[in-house]
């Protein structure tokens, strides 16, 4: 059973057959080459997936693409201005909370939703963002301190 | 010693890619014509294979091939050839690949896969040492006499013994007949998983024309190629393999084992290249898992707190193969005695086979598993003896002179514990300790630790450096940059070597067997001593090169030469110069003619004189030492009984800082893991064998809601003798001592030994329940 959904995916649009049981993380690494969105375990419980559909932190593994359709889907891709990082990025960069990277892509994603979201969310609602994924390598003590310093930097 | 670039927060120019998503890790490779394989994984843990039926399979859609072990006739391993590349007739444990589709896609081979059927005559499974060694235990592997291995190591036929090693240090008896005091405990140091976020897996490519070409997730791309050209019969140097970025590694992805099971299945269809990469539940159960170490011990003191005897009996679960684990329990074995000096040991340790999957390293390497129960007696000791336990460990602490388990003498610089531990105390006890409220109760423990490296005496770092003509540097190492930073670490070490701007060197991004240097595998906490050393030694060779086609263009010796940087100049006459640049691919007169070396040079390092062990267990085998102390403040909330780990701190003796934040990051990394398996991580297997929890929803991986509320991370800069600038290895050391300081906390507040891990809130539910509390 296959359909046609029509979205956007980092501003450009985008026209697919897609499989009922077809999810997003296959869509943007597999069809549209977008391997930023990371795999780590299948069942949402990782949130290296993570990606923005309509604004929104959603995990990519489970969402079935099929009802994607109308929705702008905003990937880590999508982030930077030509060599511009976008600030989440500059500020997790600078705070040592990036080692391996393997998680950054789906944290980078659900910091960007948190701030624009919520531009002054506080420490316990970015813990909250936070707690959705995981990460091997920092011990967190960096990322929360990046994402603080991202914060700060996007208020200007 | 004033630094330029040491000890300064350069940041690593390899996280713009990270934070972009534009680094290519292995899942992201896709190659012409590729194929995706997946595994069937059996339904016993130990049986008997007495048919598969293949055939639906292999006429399902988009069906390639179907494989299974039949006709494998060799065995692989580096120590003990002990491992297969799919099972053959019989299975041994829960994630061994039984069989294998090749498809078009993932989706149609995973499909294919359920269409199999074989029929399995179940054994009895053995899920633990003790088990497995009982009397009448079966055999898990009755052909274990025959397996190739290195002297040293021997598999007991007709047992589930792998191998045994026992070090002896003086005369244990006569120890203990001196002590006035004796204590003895068992603990245990369950099963666990990497996990890193990046699942394991291999791209493998036989070529037509009999070359093989591979991609893994691993950080040792030379032992893959050296294996896979045994096994098939190649010259070594036709055999490529590259290491594309890794998302994280802490262990499991060290020794060659997935990539076997991979070329096996893509040896079937030559001239297409086959990608598997792990589901989460293969990532758990079919890759390398961790510890499974119990440890007894029995430690026997003088009046005076003076530690006299020591014996420690281990026993490994090591799984259904040994090769991966074998060296985990020797080095638990011999640095069981932690931060101490026993005039008498006997140290003794089991690899021991078992229906679960093959132990391989894991960040801290057989230390965490056996100092946890040295860092527990100490404080059981101290109890009995009514003394300080601050006092009894400083009175036993390794130092100069010190001779450790393995008969070596420590100098002062291999480093200095009594100051770490000093230290620690120090900032723990900068705040007190809040008292028993209605909710909570509090406590502070202790736990000091030490790691030596564990790696072949052979084992070496390479370095390829070149000057390019503009003179900047290009830099070729084989380091697994697995997210610890290496090349930054290199590129900082080469940068004050050369007195160039860090901006001005660039390091290699993939490791590739055809370009790489020679390294044996990226293990141990090794790169910065010996990678390091090797970047070291290529800086001064290079330098040696400028100086030497200086010398013939100025007409000078070479000795009256100096370098900054930009300039290899005359000593006395700073005048007469030449720019680095006009150096670099040999000095070219005006008329053409062009004299001296192309400045590249290579460079290797490895551990001066590490040997094998002899016949009593003893050898040159620890030397770069790393000491530290850690400690925290918890609070253990009464309802729940859950543990928050409000303070932690941990001191490490490394030498030197070569960056700060990345190596704050390191200890930050290392707690974090070994708070995971200290209050939550377990990977449980039943009786059978079978998993219980392969999946992150089910193993309690920690996340940010878990990290100490506040983290002290202190260094102390004793340099040492090996590395470069000093510097010592950091990056297994910060889990090695976390479960003791915790449980040593938890005995503070609560008063109840623990000898197990993970610490869960039932389990301290239960004991505060016995307590009547």
């Amino acid at each position: 059973m296959s359909e046609t959904v029509t979205f956007k995916v980092n501003g450009q649009d985008c026209a697919l057959e897609v499989e009922k049981s077809e999810k997003l993380i296959d869509v943007l690494r597999l069809r549209l080459g977008l391997t930023g969105t990371k795999r780590g375990c299948d069942d949402a419980s990782c949130g290296a997936c993570t990606v923005l559909v309509n604004g929104e932190a959603r995990k990519s593994c489970v969402s079935p693409a099929s009802r994607l359709g109308g929705a702008e889907v905003l990937t880590v891709e999508g982030l930077a201005r030509g060599k511009r990082l976008h600030p989440v990025q500059e500020a997790l960069m600078e705070s040592g909370a990036v080692q391996c990277g393997y998680c950054t892509p789906g944290i980078v994603m659900e910091l960007c939703a948190l701030f624009a979201a919520d531009p002054d969310a506080g420490r316990e609602a970015i813990l909250g963002a936070l707690e959705k994924h995981l990460c091997r390598c920092t011990g967190y003590e960096a990322i929360l301190e990046g994402a603080l310093a991202a914060q700060k930097r996007l208020r200007g | 010693m004033a630094f330029q670039y040491i000890g300064k927060n350069i940041i690593r120019p390899d996280l713009v890619g990270k934070v972009t998503g534009k680094v290519r890790f292995l899942d992201d490779i896709r190659l012409p014509g590729m194929l995706y394989a997946e595994f069937l994984r059996p339904e016993h843990a130990h049986a008997r294979i007495l048919s598969i039926d293949v055939s639906a399979a292999e006429a399902a859609p988009g069906v390639v091939k179907v494989v299974t072990g039949k006709g494998c006739e060799f065995r692989y391993g580096d120590n003990i050839r002990d491992l297969v590349p799919m099972a053959v007739d019989r299975v041994t444990y829960i994630g061994q690949p039984v069989a294998a589709v090749v498809a078009r896609s993932a989706r149609e081979a995973r499909e294919a896969v359920a269409a199999i059927r074989v029929e399995y005559e179940p054994l009895p499974a053995l899920v633990d040492a003790r088990d497995a060694l009982a009397e009448g235990a079966v055999p898990i592997h009755p052909d274990s006499g025959e397996f190739w291995h290195l002297p040293g190591i021997e598999p007991v036929a007709g047992t589930n013994i792998a191998n045994r090693y026992t070090l002896r240090k003086g005369d244990v008896e006569r120890g203990f007949a001196e002590s006035a005091v004796v204590v003895e405990g068992e603990f245990n140091y369950p099963f666990g998983s990497s996990a890193a976020i990046e699942p394991h897996g291999a791209i493998v490519w036989f070529h037509e024309d009999d070359t093989v070409e591979a991609w893994s997730s691993s950080i040792c791309p030379f032992i893959i190629r050296e294996e896979l050209a045994r096994v098939y019969g190649l010259p070594v140097g036709d055999v490529r393999v590259h290491i594309p970025e890794l998302g994280g590694c802490f262990g499991y992805k060290s020794d060659i084992t997935v990539e076997q099971t991979v070329a096996w299945v893509a040896s079937f269809v030559p001239g297409r290249p086959v990608k598997w990469i792990a589901s989460r539940q293969e990532d758990f159960l079919s890759t390398l898992i961790g510890h499974g170490i119990r440890t007894r011990i029995k430690l026997g003191a003088a009046r005076d707190g003076s530690f006299l005897a020591l014996r420690t009996e281990i026993l490994h679960s090591t799984g259904a193969s040994a090769d991966t684990g074998v060296h985990v329990l020797i080095a638990a074995t011999h640095n069981s005695t932690g931060t101490y000096e026993f005039p008498h040991c006997l140290l003794d340790g089991y690899s021991v086979y078992t229906n679960t999957p093959p132990v391989g390293a894991y960040r801290g390497y057989g230390h965490q598993e056996t100092q946890l129960a040295m860092e527990r007696m100490v404080e059981i000791l101290a109890r009995k003896l009514e003394m300080d336990p601050r006092k009894l460990r400083e009175k036993n602490y390794l130092r100069a002179g010190s001779v450790h388990s393995l008969g070596e003498r420590l100098y002062a610089s291999n480093g200095n514990v009594a100051e770490c531990a000093r230290l620690t105390l120090e900032a723990l006890e900068s705040a007190p300790l809040p008292p028993e409220d209605d909710r909570y109760l509090y406590g502070r423990g202790f736990a000091a630790l030490m790691k030596t490296p564990k790696g072949a005496p052979f084992s070496s770092k390479s370095c390829y450096l070149k000057f390019n003509v503009d003179g900047s540097v290009c830099i070729n190492m084989g380091g697994a940059e697995v997210g610890q930073g290496l090349r930054n670490t290199a590129r900082l070490i080469a940068a004050e070597c050369l007195k160039i701007d860090p901006s001005r060197i660039r390091l290699y991004t993939e490791i590739d067997t055809q370009f790489s240097p020679w390294e044996w595998q990226t293990i141990g906490s090794m790169f910065t001593v010996q990678g390091g050393k090797a970047v070291q030694r290529a800086c001064e060779r290079a330098i040696a090169k400028l100086k030497e086609t200086a010398a013939v263009v100025l007409r000078v010796e070479t000795d009256r030469l100096d370098y900054d940087g930009e300039h290899v100049f005359v000593k006395n006459d700073p005048a007469r110069r030449l720019t680095v640049a006009s150096l670099a691919r040999g000095y070219t007169y005006p008329d053409g003619k062009t004299v001296g070396e192309v400045v590249h040079t290579t460079s290797d390092a490895r551990l001066p004189g590490q040997t094998n062990p002899d016949e009593n267990g003893q050898g040159t085998m620890g030397m770069s030492y790393t000491f530290g102390a850690q400690g925290c403040d918890i609070r253990i909330e009464k309802a729940t009984g859950g543990i928050e780990v409000l303070h932690f701190v941990s001191t490490f003796d490394v030498g030197r800082v070569i960056n700060p934040v990345q190596i704050r990051g390191q200890v930050a990394g290392g707690v974090m893991m070994g708070i995971g398996a200290t209050l939550c991580e377990e990977l449980k297997f039943d009786r059978d064998g079978r998993a219980l929890n392969p999946h992150f929803r089910s193993y309690r991986f920690p996340t940010i809601k878990d990290a100490p509320l506040k983290q002290t991370i202190r260094f102390v800069e004793t340099p040492g003798e090996i590395g470069p600038f000093g510097a010592r290895g950091i990056g297994e050391h910060p889990v090695i001592g976390v479960a003791p300081a915790i449980l040593n906390a938890v005995y503070a507040a609560v008063g109840v030994d623990f000898y197990e891990i993970p610490l869960t809130p039932d389990k301290i539910k239960a004991a505060l329940a016995g307590m009547g509390g």
